[in-house]
C-alpha cells in the first residue's frame, strides 16, 4: 500500500453528537468508505443521570435525537454511502460508543472536535475523545472541526 | 426487549448500555422541527391489488421518483436551439407540400408561385420572431402566451390563449407524428397500408417515455434535430448548384401540365390566399423558445433571443430551400396511391433514388417530427398543471406521478392526439387545417399583451420595443383571420373547440371559487371547544361483537347513546331487547318494525324524526352514526358482508349536521 493512500477500512463507526459539523464528517467518511465498499454505523447516544433507569423512555421520545440519526443518513445516502443509525441511551457517552464499535468489529471510530466560540474560543476535547482514545481497540480518527476565519 | 428499547452489555459492569429501535426510520425521516418527510416505504401501497400495480408501473415506467430528483439542468445556446426548435423546424417538413398542394389546384403554372408565398411566410417569420424576442426579454421567467395576456389583459384574454395553446398542443402532436409517418412510407411505401396504427404505436411509445419522466434536455435531441438540419441544408445547397448553376429541372406529372381552370382575378387572388393560410403552418412553434427563457444559461433572456433568431434564420432558410427546390423539381403531392410527399420527392432527386443518404434523411425527418410532438408532450401537461394551479383545471392535472410527469395531462393529450390520427386516417393535410388559426390567435394575443405590456411599464426605448410588437400583433391578428376564412368550415371546429374549452375553464374556477367561499374560515376566528351537543345511533344487527365493539365506542363520543334495531318480525325484537337490556345496560335499543321489509329507510325516516322532535331553539346536534363493519379475510368474500352499512353509508352521505363513523372488527381484535 502506497503511504498517500488512505487505509482501507470495512466498518466505520461514526458517533454523532449533533453538532452541524456532523454533516461534514459524515460526507467525508461516506466518500472514503465508497472506495472500499465499507459498511458505515453512526451512532448517537442519549446520556441518562442517575436520577433515571437507564432504560427510561427518553430517546425513543427525543425528536432531536431521532433527527441527529435521520439527518446522517440522509447526507451519507447523498453521497451514494448506506449508513446504519444507532440510537442508545448510557451513563457514559465514551463507553457507549466504545463497545458499541467492538460489538459490531468496527475496524474504524471517527468522532468530530467542534470549535467553541464561548470564552475566546478553543476546542474543548472533553471527556468522551480521551475516552475513546485510549479504550477503543480500533483504529480512532478525531476529525478537527476547521477555526473559523473570524476567530483566526 | 421492553417497548423497543434493548438492554446490552458494556465491557465492565457499569457501561451498561440501551438500543433505542427507530421504528419510524424506514418510513419517515425527521427533517426539522415537527416535520416528517415520508420515505419510499411509506408512499408504496397497503393493498395487494395496489401492490400488484405499482409492480406494474415500475415494470413499464421504472421505479417511483423523489421530487428532489427532478433534473435541473441548463441549457447552452447550442442545445436549447435543439431543444426548442425541433417544433418549428420539423414544421418545414410539410409546410412546402402544403402550399403546393392548394396551388396544384391552379394547375402546373400556379405552381411557380410556390416560392413567392414561402417567402412571404419567412417575412412573416422574421417579423414574429422579432416580436418574440421582446417577450425573452421582457418576460426572463417564461412568457408563454397564457402568462403574458394573463399578466396584461386578465382572466378572459388568457383563457382564450390557454384554449388556442391547448388545441396547438393537441394538434403538434397529432400533425408531427402523421408527418413522420408518412416520411417513412415515403421511403418504404410497403408500409403505407398500416400507417394509421404506426402512428398510434408512436404516440403510444412517446407517452410511454414521458410517463417514465423521458426528459427534453440531453443529446436525445440535439443529435436528430442537428443531423436533419445538417442534411437538409446540404440537400438544399446540391439541389440549388444543380438547378442554378447545370440548369436542372424537373417535369410536374402528366396530368398537371394538361391541367386549366378558369382563372378570374379574384379566383386567383383567392388561390394564392389559401396558399399562404396553408404554409403559415411554418410558424407553428416559434413561441417554444420565448415560454422556456429560465431553461437557458445566465443571462437568461439575453440566449434566448439570440437562440430564437437563430431558430428563425435557420427555419427561414429550410423553408425556403425547400420550396425552391420543390417548385423547380416539380414535387407536388397529388394525393396518388404512392404516398410520397414532397419532401420525400426532393430528398429522392437530389440524393438518389433508393440511396442510402435518401433513407438517411427520410430517418431523420422522422425522428425530428416525433421530437416534435415530444415538445408538446412536455408544455401540454405543463400548462394544464399551470392551469390547474390556477383553478382552471381539475386539480388532479397539477399532481405530478412516479416518474415527477403530469401522468393525467400525457395521458390525455396522448388519448386526444391519437383519437385524431385514427379519425384523420393518419393524413396530414386533413389535420393542418386544424392546425394553424389556434397558433396565430396565440401569437395575436401574446404580441397585444406586449404593447399593453410596454405602454404600462414604458422603459427608456419603449416607443421601438411597442412599434416591433404592435406590427407583430397587427400582421399576425391579420393572418389568423386570413387562416380562419381560407380554411372555412374546418377552421370553425376550432375556433367552436376555443369556446368550449375557454367555457369549461370558466365553469370550473367558478365551481372552485364557490368551493372557497363555502369553506373559508375567517383569519380572526379563534376556536374554542366545540359547544354543539352530539348524539351516537349506532343501527345494529344484533348482539355480536362488531355491535358490541361500536357500541363501545359509540359510549366514548356522546352521553346520548341509541342503537337502533330494524326488524320486520317484532317477536325477534323482543328477543332482542331483553338480551339487549342485560348484556348492554344503560344504552337504549330502539325497534323499528318494518312490516314492508324495508331496512334503510325506516333508518333515515328514524334520524328525521329525531331531528324533528328537537327544541327548534336549541342549535341542532351533530348526530353521529356509527356503524359495525365486518373486515373481510379476503378480497372475495367482501361481497358477502357490510351490504347494508354501505348501503346506509351511501344514502346517509350529504345529510346535514350527519357524521358517519365506520368501526370495523377485524378477527382476533
Amino acid at each position: 500500500m502506497s503511504e498517500a493512500r488512505v487505509p482501507p477500512f470495512r466498518r466505520a463507526v461514526i458517533a454523532l453528537s449533533g453538532h452541524p459539523g456532523n454533516d461534514r464528517i459524515v460526507r467525508i467518511v461516506s466518500q472514503l468508505a465508497q472506495a472500499s465498499k465499507a459498511e458505515l454505523v453512526g451512532v448517537h447516544v442519549v446520556e441518562v443521570d442517575w436520577s433515571q433507569p437507564l432504560d427510561a423512555d427518553i430517546a425513543g421520545r427525543s425528536e432531536v435525537a431521532q433527527r441527529i440519526l435521520d439527518r446522517a443518513e440522509e447526507v451519507a445516502e447523498g453521497q451514494g454511502a448506506a449508513l446504519d443509525a444507532i440510537l442508545l441511551q448510557a451513563r457514559d457517552v465514551g463507553a457507549a460508543i466504545v463497545d458499541e464499535a467492538i460489538e459490531r468489529e468496527a475496524d474504524l471510530l471517527v468522532l468530530g472536535l467542534a470549535y467553541r466560540m464561548r470564552f475566546g474560543g478553543d476546542f474543548a476535547i472533553g471527556r468522551t475523545i480521551p475516552y475513546v482514545l485510549k479504550n477503543a481497540p480500533c483504529a480512532v480518527w478525531v476529525v478537527r472541526e476547521p477555526i473559523p476565519e473570524e476567530a483566526s | 426487549m421492553i417497548g423497543g428499547r434493548r438492554p446490552l452489555p458494556g465491557r465492565k459492569l457499569g457501561d451498561r448500555r440501551v438500543r433505542v429501535e427507530r421504528p419510524h426510520a424506514p418510513y419517515f425521516r425527521w427533517s426539522g422541527a415537527g416535520q416528517l418527510t415520508a420515505r419510499a416505504a411509506a408512499s408504496r401501497p397497503t393493498t395487494a391489488s395496489g401492490r400488484w400495480w405499482a409492480a406494474v408501473r415500475a415494470l413499464f415506467l421504472g421505479r417511483p421518483l423523489a421530487s428532489d430528483e427532478e433534473a435541473g439542468e441548463r441549457l447552452s445556446k447550442k442545445k436549447a436551439l435543439a431543444i426548442f426548435s425541433s417544433d418549428a423546424i420539423s414544421s418545414s417538413a410539410y409546410a412546402t407540400e402544403e402550399i403546393l398542394r392548394v396551388l396544384v389546384i391552379g394547375g402546373a403554372v400556379f405552381l411557380a408561385f410556390g416560392l413567392q408565398i414561402a417567402i412571404a411566410i419567412a417575412i412573416l417569420l422574421a417579423i414574429v420572431a422579432f416580436s418574440y424576442r421582446q417577450v425573452c426579454l421582457a418576460y426572463p421567467t417564461g412568457g408563454g402566451s397564457y402568462s403574458v395576456s394573463k399578466v396584461n389583459f386578465g382572466r378572459r384574454a388568457s383563457l382564450i390563449a390557454a384554449s388556442a395553446l391547448l388545441i396547438d398542443y393537441v394538434m403538434t402532436v397529432a400533425v408531427s407524428i402523421s408527418s413522420a409517418v408518412e416520411q417513412i412510407t415515403a421511403a418504404l411505401p410497403v408500409l403505407l397500408p398500416e400507417k394509421v396504427l404506426i402512428g398510434v404505436i408512436a404516440i403510444a411509445l412517446v407517452t410511454l417515455g414521458n410517463l417514465r419522466g423521458l426528459r427534453e434536455a440531453g443529446n436525445i435531441f440535439a443529435v436528430p434535430t442537428y443531423l436533419f438540419v445538417g442534411s437538409a441544408l446540404l440537400m438544399i445547397a446540391i439541389g440549388t448548384f444543380r438547378i442554378v448553376i447545370l440548369g436542372e429541372h424537373g417535369d410536374f406529372p402528366r396530368q398537371l401540365a394538361d391541367q386549366t381552370i378558369a382563372t378570374t382575378q379574384s379566383a386567383v387572388a383567392l388561390l394564392l390566399l389559401r396558399a399562404f393560410a396553408a404554409g403559415a403552418v411554418a410558424l407553428t412553434g416559434t413561441e417554444a423558445i420565448a415560454t422556456g427563457v429560465p431553461a437557458f444559461k445566465p443571462p437568461e433572456a439575453r440566449n434566448a433571443a439570440t437562440t430564437l433568431a437563430v431558430m428563425a434564420g435557420l427555419l427561414g432558410v429550410l423553408f425556403v430551400g425547400i420550396t425552391f427546390l420543390a417548385v423547380n423539381y416539380g414535387a407536388v403531392n397529388v394525393g396518388g396511391a404512392d404516398g410520397q410527399t414532397v419532401i420525400a420527392q426532393v430528398a429522392r432527386r437530389v440524393y438518389g433514388d433508393n440511396s442510402i443518404p435518401f433513407f438517411l434523411f427520410q430517418g431523420f425527418t422522422a425522428v425530428l417530427l416525433v421530437l416534435a410532438a415530444n415538445t408538446s408532450f412536455n408544455a401540454f401537461p405543463r400548462l394544464l398543471a399551470i392551469l390547474a394551479q390556477d383553478g382552471f383545471a381539475p386539480r388532479q392535472f397539477g399532481f405530478r406521478g412516479d416518474r415527477l410527469a403530469f401522468s393525467y395531462g400525457i395521458v390525455i393529450l396522448a388519448v386526444v392526439a391519437g383519437s385524431l390520427v385514427v379519425a384523420f386516417n393518419g393524413e396530414t393535410h386533413l389535420l393542418i387545417p386544424l392546425y394553424a388559426v389556434g397558433v396565430f390567435i396565440d401569437f395575436t394575443i401574446s404580441q397585444s399583451g406586449m404593447v399593453r405590456h410596454w405602454l404600462r411599464e414604458r422603459p427608456p426605448g419603449f416607443v421601438q420595443r411597442l412599434a416591433i410588437n404592435a406590427v407583430g400583433a397587427l400582421l399576425t391578428g391579420v393572418v389568423a383571420i386570413v387562416v380562419a376564412i381560407a380554411k372555412a368550415p374546418t377552421s370553425f371546429i376550432v375556433l367552436i373547440l376555443m369556446a368550449v374549452l375557454f367555457g369549461v375553464m370558466s365553469f370550473v374556477r367558478r365551481q372552485y371559487d364557490q368551493q372557497a367561499a363555502e369553506l373559508e374560515v375567517r383569519e380572526d376566528v379563534v376556536f374554542d371547544r366545540p359547544h354543539r351537543e352530539q348524539r351516537v345511533v349506532v343501527p345494529v344487527n344484533g348482539i355480536n361483537r362488531t355491535v358490541v365493539q361500536a357500541v363501545t365506542f359509540a359510549r366514548t363520543l356522546a352521553a346520548d347513546v341509541r342503537a337502533v334495531y330494524v326488524t320486520e318480525d317484532p317477536d325477534d325484537g323482543e328477543a332482542l331487547r331483553q338480551r339487549w337490556q342485560r348484556q348492554l345496560p344503560g344504552v337504549p335499543l330502539v325497534i323499528v318494525e318494518s312490516p314492508y321489509r324495508a331496512i334503510i329507510s325506516p333508518v333515515i325516516a328514524y334520524l328525521d324524526v329525531l331531528d324533528k322532535a328537537w327544541p327548534p331553539d336549541k342549535e341542532a346536534p351533530i348526530t353521529i352514526v356509527v356503524l359495525p363493519e365486518y373486515v373481510a379475510r379476503h378480497w372475495w368474500d367482501r361481497v358477502l358482508y357490510n351490504q347494508t352499512a354501505r348501503r346506509l353509508r351511501r344514502a346517509l352521505l350529504g345529510r346535514e349536521h350527519t357524521v358517519i363513523a365506520d368501526v370495523p372488527y377485524r378477527r382476533g381484535a
